[in-house]
Parts: C-alpha cells; structure tokens; sequence
C-alpha cells in the first residue's frame, strides 16, 4: 500500500508542476513567440541591467572609515541599529546583481531558443552554472545578514556583471541591427 | 453492465463524437494530423467496443480481447499525438528541437525500459507487464510533457492555447490513468493466486476504477470540445532565426563569466 501511495503523491506532485507551468505570464500564449518583434523589444527593455551602476554609492554607504566613525562616536543602541541597516543595504545591493545577471542569463537563452545551432555542452554548462549560481547566491545573502559586508568581494561582483552588461548590450545592437535587415520592421519600432 | 455504466458509455461516444465533428469542422487535421487520427481512432475503437460489447457480453473473453486491443490501439495514437505536440510547440526553434528531442526520446526509451524490468519476473509476468506498460507510458507522457513545458519555459518559447489545452487534457487523463493502473496492478500482483477466492472482491474495485477511468475520460474530451467550440487563431508565424554567430559569441561569454561570478561568490563563503 505504501507503494500505491508514494504513486498517488507522485501523480499529485507531477500534476502541481503542471499546473504551475501552466500558469498565466509563465509560458504565456498572449507574450507571443520570442521572436515577435513586440515580444523582443519587451523583453530587450526589461532585460537591461542596471542595479550594479550604483555600487559606488553602496560602496560609499557601506565604506569601512563610516562603520568605524559610527561605532566611536554614536551611542551604541544607534550604531547597532546602523550596521544592521548597512547589512540590508548590502543585501538589497546583492539582490539587484542577481537580477540583473539573471536578466542577461535569459537574454542568452533566448538568443540560444533564436540560434539556429545550439551545442549540448555549452547549454548543459550554463543550466549547471545557473543551478550552482543560485545556491551561491542563497549563501552569501545568508552570510550577508550574519556577518560583516566584504566590500571587496562585493565590487569584484559588480565589475563582472558590469562587463557582461557592456557585452550583452552589444549583442542586443547586433540583434537590433539584424531585425532591421530582416523583419519588415525593426525591433526599436 | 449497470445502467449508470451504459449512461457513462454513451456520454464518452457522444462526447468523442462531438471531438471529431470540431476536429475536422476546424480543419485540424492540416495542422495536427496526429492528434485529429487520435480523436478518431478513440471514436473508432468506442464504437468497435460497443458492437462486441453488444454482440458478444460484457464480461465474455472476445470482449476482455477486444478493450485490451482498443486500449493498445489508443495508447499509441496518444503517443503518437504527444510526438507531434512536441515537434509542433519546438520545431520553429531548430537548435532546441535538436537539443529537446535526444532528451525527450531518452526520457521515454529509460521510462518504457523501467517498464519491461519492473514487469519482470512477477506472477503471470505477460498481464502484469500490459498494466506495468500501460501504467509507465502513462507517465512517461506526462513527464516528456512537463520537460516539454520545463524546455519551453526555459528559453521563453510560449505555447498557443491550441497547444496548452491538448497538453493538459492529456496529462490529467494520464495521471487518472497512472494511478488507476497502479492500483490495479497492485491487487493483480498480490492476488494473482487466489484470483478465484478474491475475483468478487477486484471485480468491484475494477468497476469502481472503470467508473473514475470514464469520468476522466469525459473531463479530458470535453475540455478539448470546451477549446474547439470557436474557431481557431492563425498559428504563430515562425520566429526569424539568428545568425549562429551571435550564438557561438555571446554563449561561450556568459557561461565564463557565470562561472567567474560564481567564483566570486564562493569567495565570499570564505571565512
């Protein structure tokens, strides 16, 4: 009987996901193909990253001198309070990379679902990536809440997702520039 | 058969018919021939099976044969139709339906294998693996579906409603499906020796199951009625292709700086 229940749950499970991937603004019927023009441009706007053009002024919130002059000279109910805040502040910053690099992560698969080859291994990499990235990421925003903000670390992320932000602009112009060629009308219509 | 069997019977032809008068009123078998062969062939074998049922008894060994054959003969149009599904909702994004149909059809060859080794050496092996085959095709079409749906939501390939609802109605009739025979699969197994003692017992639940089997059955074909009713948007057009270029450039690139990005944040797990 054990066995018929583990089958019940399985078929209850299988059903759920079904029914969560059937869910509206999922896989959208009114979002269109991808490559619809409308749907790209969409897509080509939200995409674009921005949170990690404002690390300096995270960097000068979270400043080491700051943490430092508060603890000396504020009461310590106020500099308790202030860390915390700069944690949330640190927090809410890496949250913002995240999406931001999961936005230019999606605009790779889209370009892959348009790319007439795909190869296996590269596609295999980047959904491992992608799977290791985001348990990553739970870590370090837990580690963020407990401990100390490694400010280094934190810009050494926002340089790289600021590369790929300039390398994926680049692609969206090579993409811009060919649906001008290629659809009747182009994609910043 | 009891009255309320021969009400539920007459509703699912009723309902078959009415699939296929939507079916080929909507031009259906232009776009998906698979899935219209599947509509008729369910109507096909109702009737087939009404006629022997009619002819020969409900409970006489022409008519065990004839609704183990039907069954055959629908399990294969289904799957048929779900190929067909996949190839319709993919085939646009070449490189993906390159990519999806190793994994799908790897999917359904490991899943068809588990059946043949699970069926293997329990009492009366032939019947047990028919309900074991039927049992995993059942949900090897649902799993190849949510991989399908997984794939399509991945890379932001939306489906069409078209689509959705003949996916749905599958999945929902497969899952009844899947645990019916698992069910019954299970009490043929444990009482396979003494079928004659228990046969009254499996009898009743048989026709408890046979009477969710139809319900699901109905719930499944109206939907697709329910979806038919109107007449149907223009397909999609398919999406203009990029040059493999941008692909072979921009992939490479991001997968490296994911990896330096994850990288960085291992770094920063570091006491």
């Amino acid at each position: 009987m054990n066995e018929i229940t583990a089958y019940i749950l399985l078929a209850l499970g299988f059903s759920s996901i079904l029914l969560w991937l059937m869910r509206p603004g999922g896989n959208s019927v009114e979002t269109g193909r991808p490559a619809d023009r409308q749907t790209i441009d969409r897509a080509l706007e939200s995409i674009a990253p921005h949170h990690y053009r404002y690390f300096p002024q995270v960097r000068q919130a979270l400043s080491a001198g700051d943490c430092e002059y508060l603890r000396k000279s504020a009461p310590p109910h106020v500099a308790k309070r202030a860390i915390r805040e700069r944690r949330q502040v640190a927090r809410q910053f890496l949250s913002g990379l995240h999406e931001d690099f999961s936005k230019l992560e999606r605009l790779a698969r889209m370009v892959a679902a348009l790319s007439p080859v795909v190869s296996h291994e590269q596609e295999t990499q980047r959904f491992l990536l992608g799977l290791r990235f985001r348990l990553l990421y739970a870590a370090v925003w837990l580690r963020l809440s407990l401990g100390p903000v490694p400010l280094l670390q934190l810009g050494e992320l926002t340089n790289l997702v600021g590369r790929l932000a300039v390398r994926m602009e680049q692609a969206m112009a090579d993409i811009n520039a060919l649906s001008a060629e290629h659809l009747p009308r182009g994609l910043n219509a | 058969m009891t009255h309320f069997e021969i009400l539920l019977s007459l509703s699912i032809t009723g309902f078959e018919a009415a699939l296929c008068v939507f079916v080929y009123t909507r031009q259906l078998q232009r776009r998906l021939p698979y899935f219209s062969a599947y509509a008729t062939t369910i109507l096909i074998c109702s009737l087939g099976l009404s006629l022997i049922f009619w002819r020969f008894g409900f409970r006489s060994v022409t008519s065990y044969y004839a609704d183990w054959i039907a069954l055959a003969v629908s399990v294969l149009a289904r799957s048929a139709c779900i190929v067909e599904l996949c190839r319709d909702v993919l085939r646009a994004y070449r490189g993906i339906w390159a990519l999806s149909w190793r994994i799908l059809g790897l999917l359904t060859s490991s899943l068809c294998l588990h059946a043949a080794l699970d069926a293997r050496g329990q009492p009366n092996w032939i019947a047990t693996y028919g309900l074991t085959l039927e049992r995993d095709i059942a949900i090897s079409s649902v799993v190849v579906l949510i991989v399908l749906f997984l794939i399509g939501d991945y890379y932001r390939i939306p489906l069409e409603p078209l689509q959705k609802w003949i996916a749905l109605g599958i999945c929902f009739f497969c899952v009844i499906e899947f645990v019916n025979n698992t069910v019954l699969r299970d009490l043929f197994i444990e009482y396979t020796n003494s079928w004659s003692a228990m046969k009254g017992r499996v009898d009743h639940v048989n026709e408890v199951w046979n009477t969710v089997y139809v319900s699901a059955s109905l719930v499944t074909l109206g939907m697709w009625c329910f979806m038919l009713r109107k007449p149907l948007p223009e397909p999609s057009k398919a999406p203009v292709l990029l040059p493999s270029g941008i692909y072979q450039e921009l992939s490479p690139a991001v997968n490296l700086r994911l990896r330096a990005f994850n990288d960085r944040l291992q770094e920063m797990l570091k006491p």
